[in-house]
């Protein structure tokens, strides 16, 4: 135990030293514990210092472990006793101290004979923890830095209140061990077999070292000494045998003479020949024989790409073209100028008037070079040639010839309209044309001349939106739309007086239909606000012939005649509920079929025999039953914004024109996608009309100022699809601000049309 | 329960197509032994449809094989050759690195394994026919390495095996009369022949030394051509005895060194060749005098043409003779005019083996006399004779011999007549034959060709008129027998008028008048300019707005030419009929006012150039038509269908401006051919 102390006192810095005393502290608890062997702890801790602190020399730290086993030699005993005079503490006095501790917790308080206080202890009763004699000595002063200490000579307390002296340092130590020598043959070793120190003589370190040299261990040995002739050609004095030479070396041998003889048998047989003259390369020839002897085809196996063969050559190639072939000097020089690989021929054509002056071709061996790497190394691919003769593609449509009449040329233009032509409308008689546009005017031209017969002033500030004819041709009715109000008017200037008379009577039978039923709808529907006040719009308007206002809740984009004449349909888009409104002309009342509208109307047909209405929003067309009141079938036309729809006289299809360029037709038989899809606009389709008078024709209007006119021949026959023939193009009205033509319309009879543009003009087409 | 979910790359495309690397490392050899068994076998990288199918979503380029190709190649006999050979070099480098040559030597010479390709043509051709379909390649890297001088690359005995088979080849073709057709293109000398119905066409270079730098790798061609040898000896001996001769023939070698080529072999029959005795040296060593005697004597009459045959059996002869004259093709003529008229084969073996058959050649030195030679022989002709310095082999060398009837020469004739040189005496003293010599005199009765006269007799199976091609004269164009024109396709056969789409003349001739004038657009400018007049005349009536109609007339035209190129619909006679009124009209009002003004009316009479440009304008405006009936058509088709046709529409496009172009240098060349005659 004392030396261990003495050992911690080797180390010679302070740091190591708190570390010490920490791993004392927690010995002495280990040590109440459990009751190990203190050396084995002590050892642990030991290494730990040493690792830290490396200034102490292997020699020293060899040399604890000697001390566990107590082996000491007499050299070692000394060594250490001079290291243990050099501890500061002296061991005595803590030894006596620690006792003192021990007593500590059970003492009466005597004065002994010195007059110091004296303390009488009780007996100990020997529990496990009791015994603290082996407590250490240790310092006091707690857990601070050892910094505090730096100038002091003492580095803390001991349990006694007694300085502990600083060690010595390590300057001091070192020069210590410096005087003191190793002892001869110390290895630090250990011999395992006897588990003392393993010393080693002189000798042996020396052999050690050649050893490790790879030297001749053994002093004087020779490892090349100088040969001796035992058995050579010398001969010896004295010899080995004194056998006398056998007679065997003197006679010639009968065994080599008769195989001698035997060779010069062979050789004058021929069997052997003296000198076999060096062969020349004689290769085994290539034999060539019936490879195909027995031939067998083999189908081709299915993913067998042969190579393709290279093309004859051509006119070009020729050594002597005709002229036409030779390249001309730009064509010359464009050849040149091009890069080898991008090269359409691989050679320029050349004329030569004579064989003998035809030069060897210069790439010939680089051609077939590249034909062998194109052999070996180009990937293949089996391409489907387009054997189609591009004819048979073509659709067969009907000679144009056949399909005529339809416009072609623009016949009249009627100039006069300020502002873009909204609307069109031809008379049902074909002898007038309704037009109105942004100016607010509503204007009637005469189809052929077009002369300017008839316009009236319907708004100040908004623009005619539609004007319709009433298609009978017993009264001449024209329908205009203009903001929220809807105008009848009969241009009676124009009219003979008997139609004037019948045109007056039907708008004003209403007049008293209205005037006697007000009771009866004011009864059920007080609160309610009709959807459409039908009025008289003013003596100004009257005049000119202007004789019903209808004022709805909101702006009217569409008006379309139901084929009789009693009633029409408007629809304005922006009034969700109010969007389409049946007007009765002979009651003078206006109806909202739709309570509740599924998306945005955009146009109202009714169907041209049937009590069936079309309605298109934005996306779909739906055709109600007005007689049953219900939906009979919803039509998708696959379209974002249809502008437009039309309903052929026959019922059975319906043209549909849209914003997004296209014009499709569908066939009502056949299903709710369109039949037909047709895009040749390239912008957005305003308008789509049917021909009414019984030409197969349909035409729209699109915002690239063009008109299309299209041969739709509809046969009655159920199992025959319609025929759609594009006919032609009209263009004329221009674009401005990206508006061409606004609306469309055609003649009552005749393979005319009339279009409105936003250029301000209404164009007649036959 | 699902079935289990498949992994990735586990069949399909990912499985049948392996990279080049991955093929390599299968086979475990080095990439140049993958090289030459690629090309030993045939194998040949593929495009995968998907490519990222197969290469696992990387789009890198990637050469692909065939897995299925590359298993066979597993068991490959010719693999074990390589790594045996590869053993023997690694043992041979030792020797030589220890400095032990002669070990070395007898190594290479016992051990080097001998790679044997038989078995290879045998699988990759089953059938002779496969082989002949695949005879062009070889025919013409064999052709071509005949050809070559022997180098570093190229050891001397490949040539010699090259030329041996080719020449043999040649020797099949002449007894056998398959050579179809030839053509003479500036990279050498196309010959077609029909063996058992497989056309084969090969390409033999002009005999110059030929430029082998730059980045030819002849490691590859020589391997291509170690397998094209073994294949054309085998067919080789395959067509030897189908026509009943023995393979291999003779080969003279000492006649081979005088440049006899063709005459260096000698073909035997089946029954003769136990026989043997006709030995060409004798030919060689005749007397040139008595020979000359002979070819007189042999010339006269024709009837023993026959025996005049050397080496050809006279067995195999007449049973060709007999085939000819029972299994020759009868020529069907329609009776009735309405009836279709069926291809049929142009040329039977007969009429070849008969085209220049009465004939005997003399070949001037200055001609190729190798092709020549060839292709008299194969078309019938048996006796070829050339200038001694062309070769061993000739049938005379005798320039002056009578029995010869053309001549083939390929120099001009003297200008200033120059009188022919001393002829010099024979040893014999007395001019025993008259002497002649092209060009200092000529033979009466001989005909002096050049050498395209027997290309273009060839091809058209029939004798040219022999003064279009006389010394000197100038050739008419050497035209390649394979291209048949189709509809559209240029032809310079036929007349220029005759191909011509109408109108088509008449701007060209206009474009030669005067080439700033751009046709086309003057037309459409005036045709929009009508349709603006006439809307101007309809708004007479009205005269509302007469300066702003102006302003729109300029922007109308403005518009119109950029919307010239797209749809119009078709155009309606009524427009052109306006147009043409308005001209009318123009007319009328100038009489009007020459009426008035009390002057004559000048009947204007169209110029050549108007004419034309009316003709011009008609055609124009039918092709427009068309064109817009076409674009009426595609109004009507689905997209995928319009894409099909513009994808078919580039080519023939491409061939229609091509072949427009060459017509137009036509005109153009047979204009300044009119002129020059005009002068």
């Amino acid at each position: 135990m004392p030396v261990n102390t003495r050992k911690r006192k080797v180390v010679t810095r302070p740091v190591p030293e708190s570390s010490d005393s920490e791993g004392e502290l927690a010995d002495g608890l280990l040590e109440g514990i459990l009751s190990h062997s203190e050396d084995e702890s002590e050892d642990s801790q030991e290494e730990d210092v040493e690792t830290d602190a490396s200034s102490v020399i292997e020699g020293l730290s060899d040399e604890d472990e000697e001390d566990e086993e107590d082996t000491f030699e007499s050299d070692e005993k000394r060594i250490r006793e001079q290291i243990r005079n050099l501890n500061t503490s002296d061991g005595a006095d803590g030894d006596l101290d620690e006792q003192d501790e021990d007593l500590k917790p059970n003492y009466t308080v005597t004065t002994d004979a010195r007059g110091n206080v004296r303390y009488l202890y009780k007996e100990i009763d020997p529990v496990y923890e009791s015994d603290d004699s082996d407590a250490e000595a240790t310092n006091t002063i707690g857990n601070i830095p050892l910094t505090y200490y730096d100038e002091y000579p003492h580095i803390g307390y001991d349990i006694n209140g007694k300085k502990i002296m600083r060690p010595a340092k390590g300057e001091a130590l070192d020069a210590l061990l410096d005087s003191i020598d190793i002892p001869k043959g110390w290895t630090g070793l250990t011999d395992p077999q006897t588990g003392k120190p393993l010393n080693l003589s002189e000798e042996e370190l020396d052999v050690l070292k050649r050893l490790t040299r790879n030297e001749v261990v053994e002093d004087g040995y020779d490892p090349y000494p100088e040969m001796v002739a035992y058995f050579s050609g010398r001969q010896e004095i004295m010899p080995l045998s004194a056998a006398p030479e056998p007679k065997r070396r003197f006679v010639p041998s009968k065994h080599e003479a008769k195989r001698v003889m035997k060779i010069v048998k062979a050789i004058r047989e021929g069997r052997i020949k003296p000198y076999k003259a060096p062969t020349e390369e004689e290769e085994e020839e290539q034999v060539y024989f019936d490879v195909w002897a027995d031939e067998k085809p083999r189908p081709e196996h299915s993913m067998h790409i042969p190579a393709p063969k290279l093309p004859p050559p051509g006119y070009e190639a020729s050594y002597h073209p005709p002229p036409e072939y030779l390249p001309d000097k730009a064509e010359e020089q464009a050849w040149l100028e091009q890069d080898a690989e991008d090269r359409e021929k691989e050679f320029l054509p050349k004329n030569f008037d004579a064989l003998r002056k035809v030069p060897g071709y210069e790439t010939f061996v680089k051609e077939r070079f590249e034909r062998s790497l194109d052999l070996y190394l180009a990937p293949r691919v089996r391409r489907n040639r387009l054997n189609i003769d591009p004819e048979s593609l073509l659709p067969k449509l009907p000679d144009p010839e056949e399909l005529k009449p339809f416009p072609t040329t623009c016949a009249a233009i009627y100039r006069g309209q300020e502002g873009r032509v909204r609307c069109v409308s031809v008379d049902p008689q074909g002898i007038f044309v309704a037009s109105g546009g942004d100016d607010g005017f509503v204007r009637i031209w005469e189809l052929l001349t077009g002369r300017q017969v008839w316009n009236a002033r319907l708004s100040d500030e908004e623009a005619v939106d539609t004007v319709q004819w009433r298609p009978t041709k017993d009264a001449s009715i024209l329908a205009a739309a203009t903001g929220e109000s809807i105008y009848l008017i009969v241009p009676f200037t124009l009219l003979s007086p008997d139609v004037e008379q019948a045109s007056r009577e039907v708008l004003d039978a209403g007049w008293g239909y209205a005037a006697s039923k007000p009771p009866t709808s004011a009864n059920s529907e007080a609160p309610k606000l009709p959807p459409g006040k039908w009025s008289r719009p003013g003596t100004r308007l009257e005049n000119k012939g202007v004789l019903v206002l209808i004022e709805v809740r909101s702006a009217v984009k569409v008006i379309n005649w139901h084929r009789r004449g009693d009633y029409f349909a408007s629809v304005s888009p922006r009034g969700q509920s109010t969007a389409v409104a049946i007007h009765t002309v002979s009651k003078h009342l206006t109806q909202l079929p739709f309570r509740r509208l599924k998306g945005i109307a955009q146009t109202a047909q009714f169907h041209p025999s049937k009590a069936i209405f079309f309605v298109a929003t934005r996306n779909t067309i739906r055709s109600y039953d007005l007689a049953k009141q219900e939906l009979v079938k919803i039509l998708q036309p696959g379209a974002k914004w249809i502008s437009s729809i039309d309903v052929h006289p026959g019922g059975d299809n319906i043209i549909v024109g849209t914003y997004d360029k296209r014009l499709l037709w569908h066939d009502l038989d056949l299903s709710n996608k369109p039949y037909k899809t047709l895009r040749f606009h390239k912008e957005a389709i305003r308008a789509v009309k049917f021909h009414q008078g019984g030409l197969p024709l349909f035409a729209d209007a699109s915002d690239d100022g063009s008109l299309q006119i299209f041969h739709g021949k509809v046969v009655g026959d159920l199992m025959e699809n319609a025929t759609i023939v594009p006919l032609k193009v009209l263009r004329g009205h221009k674009v401005k601000s990206r508006l061409g033509a606004m609306d469309l319309d055609w003649h009552a009879r005749e393979p005319w049309c009339v279009s409105a543009g936003a250029d301000g003009t209404v164009r007649l087409w036959c | 329960m699902a079935g289990r979910s498949k992994k990735k790359g586990t069949s399909g495309a990912a499985k049948n197509y392996i990279t080049r690397t991955r093929a390599v490392k299968k086979l475990q050899i080095s990439l140049p032994d993958f090289r030459r068994l690629c090309i030993f076998k045939g194998i040949y990288p593929r495009e995968p449809r998907n490519k990222k199918k197969v290469s696992k979503g990387s789009t890198a380029a990637t050469t692909f094989y065939y897995t299925k190709d590359i298993q066979y190649l597993l068991h490959e006999p010719l693999l074990a050759k390589f790594r045996d050979h590869k053993s023997v070099a690694k043992k041979i480098g030792r020797a030589l690195g220890r400095g032990e040559a002669g070990d070395a030597a007898r190594l290479e010479k016992n051990l080097m394994p001998k790679v044997k390709l038989d078995h290879i043509i045998k699988e990759r051709y089953p059938t002779f026919v496969d082989a002949l379909r695949d005879l062009d390649d070889a025919l013409s890297m064999l052709f071509l390495f005949a050809n070559l001088p022997s180098s570093e690359h190229i050891p001397a005995k490949t040539i010699a095996l090259c030329q041996r088979l080719t020449r043999e080849f040649e020797h099949y073709v002449i007894t056998s009369h398959a050579l179809r057709k030839s053509f003479l293109s500036i990279k050498g000398i196309y010959y077609q022949a029909t063996i058992q119905g497989q056309d084969i066409l090969w390409l033999v270079p002009y005999r110059f030394v030929q430029r082998t730098g730059g980045d030819i790798d002849f490691r590859i061609m020589g391997t291509f051509v170690e397998f094209y040898t073994t294949l054309l000896g085998f067919v080789n001996y395959r067509l030897y005895t189908s026509v009943g001769l023995v393979y291999p023939p003779k080969f003279n070698a000492k006649s081979d060194e005088q440049g006899g080529e063709l005459a260096a072999f000698q073909l035997e029959g089946k029954a003769n060749a136990t026989n043997g005795t006709n030995d060409p040296m004798e030919d060689v060593e005749i007397n040139p005098e008595a020979q000359a005697i002979a070819d007189r004597l042999a010339a006269m009459p024709d009837a023993e043409e026959d025996d005049e045959v050397p080496n050809v059996t006279a067995a195999a002869m007449g049973d060709d003779d007999e085939e000819e004259a029972t299994e020759g093709i009868d020529t069907f003529e329609p009776t009735a005019p309405d009836a279709d008229v069926l291809p049929q084969p142009q040329a039977s073996s007969a009429q070849i083996a008969s085209l220049f058959a009465p004939f005997t050649f003399y070949l001037s030195r200055e001609t190729p006399r190798t092709s020549l030679e060839f292709i008299l022989k194969a078309f019938g002709c048996k006796r070829v004779g050339w200038d001694g310095i062309l070769g061993d082999g000739a049938f005379t060398t005798n320039e002056s011999d009578p029995a010869i009837t053309h001549q083939i020469i390929d120099r001009p004739p003297l200008a200033n007549g120059a009188p022919a040189p001393d002829v010099p005496e024979n040893e014999n003293g007395g001019a025993a034959a008259p002497r002649v010599q092209w060009p200092h005199s000529t033979m009466p009765g001989r005909t002096y060709v050049q050498p395209q006269w027997v290309w273009d007799c060839i091809n058209q199976s029939k004798l040219m008129r022999p003064d279009l091609y006389a010394p000197g004269a100038e050739l008419p164009p050497h035209l390649s027998p394979w291209v048949n024109a189709k509809k559209g396709e240029y032809d310079p056969n036929l007349p220029l008028e005759a191909q011509q789409p109408e109108g088509e003349a008449e701007a060209f001739e206009d474009d030669g008048d005067d080439d700033e004038e751009a046709t086309f657009d003057v037309d459409g400018d005036e045709d929009m300019d009508a349709i603006i007049d006439r809307e101007g005349s309809v708004e007479v009536g009205e005269g509302m707005d007469v300066a702003d109609s102006d302003s729109e007339d300029d922007s109308d035209d403005s518009e119109s030419e950029v919307a010239a190129e797209e749809f119009d619909g078709f155009e309606s006679d009524a427009e052109s009929d306006i147009s043409e009124g308005e001209a009318g009209r123009i007319q009328h009002q100038r009489e009007l006012e020459a009426e008035a003004t009390g002057k004559k009316v000048e009947v204007v009479k169209p110029t050549r150039k108007e004419q034309n440009a009316a003709v011009r304008k008609k055609a124009d405006k039918k092709r427009r038509q068309e064109e817009e009936e076409r674009e009426r058509q595609k109004m009507m088709l689905s997209n995928k269908k319009r894409k099909l046709l513009k994808r078919i529409e580039y080519g023939e496009n491409k061939r229609d401006v091509e072949s427009e172009t060459l017509r137009r240098k036509r005109a153009k060349l047979e204009k300044a051919k009119a002129a020059a005659e005009a002068l």
